[in-house]
C-alpha cells in the first residue's frame, strides 16, 4: 500500500489533518512522537532533534551545521526504515525532502490561512496582529532557507508535492478527504522499482549516519546493495579515509559493494601550503 | 500448477530474452520471445497470454502502447513493464495505465522470477518459487 508523506509550516495543522487521514484510510501514523526511540538509538537528547528540524535562528556556524547533519541523519535513517513498512501517514519529520524517487509516496502539502496562522501567534506570543503577520512571514522565510540548506530543496516550490492544499479555502475534513481520494489512485500504488528506491534511501540514510558520526560533507548514494559514497579529503590523507569509509559503510546490513568517490579539499589544501 | 503459465518476452535488446527465457523456464513457464513490438503485437492479437514482459523504450511502439494495446484485448493479462529509464513519472504512468508491476534494468532473473510468481498468483495460477532455490 502507498505511504502519504504530509508537510506543512503549521505543524498543529499537518498532525491534526495526518492523524486524521490515518483514520480514514486505516494506516498507521508516523509523526514527532518517535523522536524520544530516535534519541534513545542513537543516544542523543531529543530537543536537539526537534531543533535540526526546526527553523535556525542564526546563521550556521561550522560545528552546528555538521551536528545539524548528523542529527538529521539519523532522523531520516529511522523514519525510512519505518517508511518500509508502507501504509504510513508521515507528518513532521521533513519525510518530504528525503524520500526520493518512490513513486508510491504521495505527497501533500498544506499551505495554511495566513490570517488565522497569524491570529494564533497574535494570541501565543501576545503581539498584534499586524506583528504576527511579520513575524509568520520571516517563519516562513527561515524554514525556506532552512530546507534549501540541509537538503537543497525548497520545501515551498509546489511541483514538490503531488497535492497542494490551500487551507484557506479547503478546511481539514474536506482535506482529509481529498487526501484519502488522492492515494486511492493507482498511480500511487508500490512497485518492485518503487519498493527498491524506498530500500535504497534506507540503507544509503544508514550509511550516512554511520560515516557522520565521525566525518563530514558526506553524500551517499545506494543501488542494487552497492554503495557511492563522495567525500572531501585531503591529498595525504585519500588513502587512510577511503579505507576509513569502506570498513564502515561495509558495517551496514545488506551493504554489499562500497565505492569512494574522494574530491579535494581545495582550500584547505591552500591554506596548508602557505604555511 | 496444472497448465504453464504463458508468457511473451518483448524487449528490442536480444541478451534480455536470451538471458530471462531459461530463468522464467527454471519455474515452469512457457516464454515467447520478442526483440520487435510490430510482431509481438501480432501474436498477441492471435493468443490471450497470461503475462506479457515488455520493455518500454523501442522503436516504433513502446511498452506503453503495448500495455494499452494488451489490456484493451485481455484484461486478465498481467502487463510487467522493464526499463532502464526508469523514472518516477513514467513508473506512476505505467501503474496509472494498468500495469501489474514495474521493473528498474539492470535487475537480476531472481527479481523477475518473484514478480512473476506474485503475477501467477493474483490470476489464480499459483506457482512454487522460493529466491534462494534457484540460481540465475
Amino acid at each position: 500500500m502507498p505511504i502519504i508523506i504530509i508537510s506543512s509550516d503549521a505543524v498543529q495543522s499537518a498532525e491534526q489533518i495526518a492523524k486524521a487521514t490515518a483514520d480514514a484510510v486505516g494506516y498507521e501514523c508516523l509523526g514527532r512522537e518517535i523522536l524520544p526511540e530516535i534519541a534513545a538509538t542513537n543516544k542523543v537528547p531529543v530537543d536537539k532533534l526537534e531543533e535540526a528540524l526546526g527553523k535556525s535562528s542564526s546563521p550556521w556556524r561550522r560545528m552546528r551545521a555538521k551536528r545539524r547533519s548528523q542529527l538529521l541523519a539519523q532522523i531520516e535513517a529511522h523514519v525510512l526504515d519505518r517508511l518500509m513498512a508502507d501504509k504510513i501517514v508521515c507528518w513532521g519529520l521533513a519525510a518530504h525532502l528525503y524520500v526520493r524517487g518512490v513513486s508510491h509516496a504521495l505527497k501533500v502539502r498544506l499551505v495554511p490561512d495566513s490570517q488565522q496562522e497569524a491570529g494564533r501567534i497574535a494570541k501565543q506570543r501576545g503581539v498584534s496582529e499586524e506583528k504576527a503577520a511579520k513575524l509568520l512571514q520571516t517563519d516562513v522565510r527561515k524554514q525556506a532557507q532552512w530546507s534549501q540548506t540541509a537538503y537543497g530543496l525548497n520545501e515551498l516550490d509546489p511541483t514538490m508535492y503531488d497535492l497542494v492544499i490551500n487551507l484557506g479555502q479547503i478546511d481539514p475534513d474536506e482535506s482529509v478527504r481529498t487526501i484519502s481520494g488522492a492515494v486511492a489512485f493507482r498511480k500511487f500504488q508500490p512497485m518492485t522499482y518503487s519498493i527498491k528506491c524506498l530500500a535504497e534511501n534506507a540503507m544509503a540514510a544508514k550509511v550516512k549516519t554511520k560515516l557522520l558520526a565521525t566525518m563530514n560533507d558526506i553524500s551517499v548514494q545506494a543501488r542494487d546493495g552497492r554503495v557511492v559514497v563522495t567525500c572531501k579529503a585531503l591529498k595525504r590523507e585519500r588513502q587512510k579515509k577511503a579505507a576509513a569509509i569502506k570498513a564502515l559503510a561495509g558495517q551496514v546490513e545488506g551493504v554489499e559493494f562500497v565505492e569512494v568517490h574522494l574530491i579535494n579539499y581545495v582550500i584547505r589544501e591552500a591554506a596548508e601550503s602557505f604555511r | 500448477m496444472s497448465q504453464p503459465l504463458e508468457i511473451l518476452l518483448l524487449d528490442d535488446e536480444p541478451i534480455v530474452g536470451k538471458r530471462l527465457k531459461p530463468a522464467l523456464a527454471k519455474i515452469g513457464c512457457e516464454v515467447e520471445v520478442f526483440q520487435d513490438p510490430i510482431s509481438a503485437l501480432a501474436r498477441i492479437d492471435e493468443k490471450n497470454f497470461d503475462i506479457v514482459v515488455t520493455d518500454i523504450r523501442m522503436d516504433e511502439i513502446d511498452g506503453m502502447q503495448v500495455l494499452e494495446r494488451v489490456l484493451a484485448k485481455s484484461p486478465k493479462t498481467k502487463v510487467i513493464m522493464i526499463t532502464g529509464y526508469a523514472m518516477i513519472a513514467l513508473a506512476r504512468e505505467a501503474m496509472d495505465k494498468g500495469a501489474f508491476d514495474f521493473i528498474a534494468k539492470p535487475f537480476k532473473p531472481d527479481d523477475l522470477r518473484q514478480v512473476i510468481a506474485k503475477a501467477a498468483a493474483a490470476i489464480g495460477s499459483p506457482i512454487d518459487f522460493t529466491p534462494a532455490s534457484y540460481s540465475t
